[in-house]
């Protein structure tokens, strides 16, 4: 890993859970730069999540709601929580026993670090 | 949404590829720059430019590939300010295809690179057995062209 966003995905990283995190173009979908375990499909969650992304941006704006915020998704194995600025999305890709309230306050913190 | 294919085993893959990918134009067509399906596109003389272009852009990008990296660049994306383009090869059991996808703001790159590693999947599951290398002769070339595009649109 090196450049702009190294530190930011090493914090998320520490998270006990924490199995892979991004910094992906919200537009095109594609990684920027990414941390992840071993056999996390990064390419595939990327594009994905931040189409994810884009679609609830631009549900919240028809319903009147303004920016999106914090946006997680729970499923059955697993999280995914994703917040976007400037461009840009950070995603966080976390087993179920990840803390997710430490987890939202760290990238919060973090994504005043994206614009 | 309106596709045409000129053969039978690429329509269900490519419909689901179209769909899946949100796109707004889509070629499939042969290295040679024979058209294989469609989508998009309102005139048969459009299709045979942009696969005639396709075809051309994708042998340019190939020696360039080589030139410069010692192996060809098998992927190319253009972000026009409305409409993208993304042009990739897709292996088939059948051989190189090249694929030709425009879209807006409803998709992205990042979703179109993975819906075309699914779309060659489907393809492979698809494909019937190889018939044995048919390469496409000069002499066969203009007759397969426009048989092909007198299938997708309605006058064969």
């Amino acid at each position: 890993m090196s450049t702009a966003f190294r530190p930011l995905l090493t914090t998320l990283a520490r998270h006990r859970g924490v199995v892979g995190s991004m910094v992906v173009g919200e537009s095109d979908g594609m990684i920027v730069q990414a941390a992840l375990h071993v056999g996390v499909a990064g390419e595939v969650v990327a594009a994905l999540a931040a189409s994810l992304y884009r679609k609830a941006r631009r549900s919240s704006a028809a319903a009147g709601f303004g920016d999106v915020g914090f946006l997680t998704l729970e499923a059955e194995l697993g999280r995914l929580c994703v917040i976007g600025r400037g461009g840009l999305v950070l995603i966080a890709i976390a087993d179920r026993g990840v803390n997710v309230g430490l987890l939202r306050a760290d990238m919060l913190a973090a994504v005043e670090e994206l614009a | 949404m309106t596709l045409a294919a000129a053969e039978g085993w690429v329509e269900g893959p490519m419909r689901q590829f179209i769909e899946d990918a949100r796109l707004c134009h889509t070629l499939l067509l042969h290295p040679s720059g024979r058209v294989l399906a469609q989508h998009g596109f309102a005139r048969s003389a459009d299709v045979m430019s942009a696969c005639a272009l396709a075809a051309g852009i994708r042998a340019s990008a190939g020696e360039l590939g080589r030139m410069l990296d010692g192996r060809p660049f098998v992927e190319l994306h253009h972000a026009g300010e409305g409409t993208q383009l993304y042009l990739a090869e897709v292996p088939t059991p059948r051989g190189q295809h090249v694929l030709l996808a425009g879209f807006g703001s409803e998709s992205s790159l990042g979703l179109v690179r993975l819906y075309r590693a699914e779309l060659a999947d489907r393809l492979a599951r698809a494909a019937p057995p190889a018939e044995g290398a048919r390469a496409a002769l000069p002499e066969d070339f203009e007759l397969d062209l426009n048989r092909n595009l007198a299938v997708l649109f309605g006058r064969a």
